[in-house]
């Protein structure tokens, strides 16, 4: 029995299709809303911790130890002026900050979410490709860069522009392939050792991860954490909107809330890459003790990847352009390859 | 035939220290070209000194290198005192010097946190400026400012030195030596630090004597040059320091060297503070007049070494109250007038990393 026939029998008055799909919207709501509060206890958490590797104290004003700081932030972003620049194209500079924001909050319901007490299972999406389906969607957020960028006219959001492409190019392909090499390691099933059909789906791969896939190709794991990073702009990747030489690169028109938009699909696109992570590399919501607490344990594993993240964040200098598709292109894609390769001989003759 | 982007940097943006325009040509990302404009920042400091009399003109001083402005007061009343042929009593130069070190210091940790912040590295920002914060704290025990301390005047200082004083610098150096290399090793156990600084915005000897260049900027190019010790101004030819050069040339060398200086620099005061000696810290001559009646004839060039390099002050006295030119040798101005040359051929992200290294203060180039 899980969250959505529960919700379905609630609203079985309604006949049907209705009951379904008020089931639907109404999980949705619940897991964006559980996520979205949890991102700001974790922004939380993390600028206190910031804090401290910088011998400050941290927000402690608004609220109960600072608590509503994030809150604040997020109201004095809406209620600044939007300022229009002249000579833009209107419906790409309005559209743009919307791609990358939905986008990014869509990934979110793909996710397979794993079991609650009471709740049962809350994965929303029930489909054999959800892998495909992810990167399907992740490969919209350079629309949106590209968009918001060029429609500007701006010099600086020009080359912001260039460098976020050339970002998304490099690292996009590890990524995929380093994906591909789990796809190749979980088409073959820990538990009968059969071939099963459900190699695209990441709720087989999560229910399928006995050992911890991280354990079993760890240069996967730090190839898709690099390219994760890489992908989601944070130092020190952060070129496509380097704010010591760019302003902040193809955002740099941008103001207000629609400045706003694009901080939340960034902050988001990390959020959704250490789940990610998490759920191909380091078993998702497996965890020791009961099935139960999936969804805690899932949680759990992504706060730590994003601290981490935040970690690399606060110590280390930007790469600079050259340097850094380098990385992507000499050094990340082999590796990846590599792993393929690897992953291949290890279902033909390890396992 | 060669399409250009042409990119402002400034005048105001994150990158540039202060108020000045990097009209910036690029072929992709490459730099082609560099254009400085300056002189958003100009205050006419130098005529205004002409209207005041020659003790008031502290203040100006204090806002043209504006974090760095213990030595520029020096730099000014070193040449004022010269015209007036005022004697300042030994008590007095030892704490000038205490200060204006000091001074250095705290110059140096802005110019090492920013310079961090340039490469998009958080952290050592905030552990300079909280250091900073202790020297600023020194300050204003001492003089009341934070900042532009208007703390040294023509015969002596504005406030004596008193125990509690010489134990804060004290204790201050004590806490500050392990931060300083805590904060040399977050830089330089940095992987992407070297990367981004071995070998970027090389600037060879003779370019940097064609240019007039001085400072770190010119040590960092071999050549030992350093007005405390080649033409010593106050007691420094009576301590122990060393004129740190590199000959790496570039920005790295020039990062380790400014960072040498600052080692050299606690040494200068460590030793100092001992050698204070009791007596009077002003002249009596120069407080009996009030600071105003005092009258300047002939002319005088003085210099002393701040952050940046040789500051130069230039005063003519017509026998009157108010001195009737003034002129600074701003060693900011020479230094930035080199980065087109170390910038040409470079990437862009490597230009704003040769601003930082060159670490300028408009204040003192616009005046």
């Amino acid at each position: 029995m899980n969250l959505l026939t529960r919700i379905h029998e609630w609203f079985s008055f309604l006949g049907n299709p209705a009951s379904y799909a008020i089931g639907y919207l109404l999980e949705t709501l619940f897991i964006i809303m559980f996520v979205g509060i949890s991102f700001i206890a974790l922004i939380y958490i993390f600028r206190k911790y910031m804090a401290r590797i910088q011998r400050r104290i941290g927000p402690n004003r608004v609220g109960k130890f600072g608590l509503l700081q994030l809150i604040a932030d997020a109201l004095k972003l809406i209620g600044k002026e939007s300022i229009l620049p002249e000579g833009r194209d209107d419906l790409a500079y309005k559209i743009a900050p919307l791609i990358i924001m939905i986008a990014t909050l869509v990934s979110f319901i793909i996710l397979p979410f794993g079991d609650l007490t009471y709740f049962g299972s809350l994965t929303i999406t029930h489909s054999k490709i959800t892998l495909i389906l992810l990167f399907g969607i992740l490969s919209i957020l350079p629309i949106g860069e590209i968009l918001g960028g060029m429609s500007t006219r701006s010099n600086y959001a020009l080359i912001g522009t260039m460098r976020a492409v050339a970002k998304d190019v490099s690292f996009e392909v590890p990524m995929l392939i380093s994906a591909l090499a789990i796809v190749m390691i979980s088409s073959r099933s820990f538990v009968t050792g059969n071939a099963i059909v459900g190699g695209f789906n990441l709720s087989t791969i999560v229910t399928d991860q006995i050992i911890p896939y991280g354990i079993i190709e760890p240069v996967g794991l730090i190839v898709f954490f690099i390219s994760m990073i890489a992908r989601a702009s944070y130092t020190p990747y952060d070129l496509a909107e380097s704010d010591s030489e760019l302003i902040t690169g193809y955002t740099t028109e941008y103001s207000g809330m629609r400045f706003g938009l694009f901080y939340i699909g960034l902050f988001g696109m990390i959020y959704l890459g250490s789940f990610f992570i998490s759920i191909l590399y380091l078993a998702g919501s497996n965890g020791p003790v009961t099935t139960d607490l999936g969804f805690i344990y899932l949680f759990i594993k992504t706060d730590i990847l994003v601290l981490i993240a935040f970690l690399i964040w606060v110590s280390l200098p930007r790469i600079r352009i050259d340097k850094f598709v380098n990385l992507g292109w000499k050094y990340l894609l082999p590796l990846s390859v590599i792993n393929l390769v690897y992953a291949g001989f290890f279902i033909l003759y390890i396992r | 035939m060669a399409h250009y982007t042409e990119l402002n940097i400034g005048p105001i943006h994150p990158a540039v220290h202060g108020i000045l325009k990097f009209k910036v040509k690029l072929q992709e990302e490459i730099i082609e070209d560099v254009e400085i404009t300056l002189g958003f920042l100009h205050r006419n400091a130098e005529k205004i000194c002409e209207l005041n009399y020659y003790a008031d003109n502290m203040v100006y001083f204090d806002r043209m290198d504006y974090i760095d402005a213990m030595n520029m007061e020096l730099g000014y009343l070193t040449a004022v005192e010269k015209l007036m042929d005022m004697e300042v009593p030994e008590r007095a130069q030892w704490i000038r010097m205490i200060m204006a070190e000091l001074n250095r210091l705290a110059a140096r940790l802005v110019g090492l946190g920013a310079f961090g912040l340039d490469m998009g590295m958080l952290t050592p920002f905030f552990h300079c400026f909280i250091e900073r914060e202790k020297i600023q704290k020194i300050f204003v025990e001492a003089s009341g400012g934070r900042q532009e301390v208007n703390y040294m005047s023509i015969g002596g200082v504005y406030q004596d030195f008193n125990d509690q004083i010489i134990n804060d610098i004290r204790e201050f150096l004590k806490e500050f030596k392990p931060y300083l290399e805590d904060i040399y090793g977050m830089f330089m156990h940095s992987e992407i630090f070297w990367q981004r600084n071995d070998g970027i915005g090389i600037l060879e000897p003779d370019v940097a004597l064609d240019y007039g260049v001085t400072g770190p900027l010119l040590r960092g190019s071999g050549i030992a040059y350093d007005v405390r010790k080649d033409a010593p101004y106050l007691f420094y030819d009576k301590v122990n320091f060393n004129i740190p050069i590199s000959h790496k040339k570039d920005n790295m060398g020039r990062f380790i060297l400014k960072v040498e200086e600052m080692r050299q620099s606690i040494r200068i005061i460590e030793q100092s503070i001992d050698k204070i000696p009791d007596g009077p810290y002003f002249n009596n001559k120069a407080k009996k007049s009030m600071m105003l009646r005092l009258k300047g004839d002939g002319e005088v060039f003085s210099r002393v070494e701040s952050e940046n390099g040789e500051f130069g002050v230039y005063v003519r006295g017509n026998g009157t109250f108010k001195p009737w030119r003034v002129h600074v040798r701003s060693p900011a101005f020479k230094n930035i007038s080199v980065v087109p040359v170390m910038a040409k051929g470079m990437m862009i992200a490597d230009l704003i990393v040769i601003i930082g290294s060159v670490d300028t203060v408009i204040g003192e180039i616009d005046r």
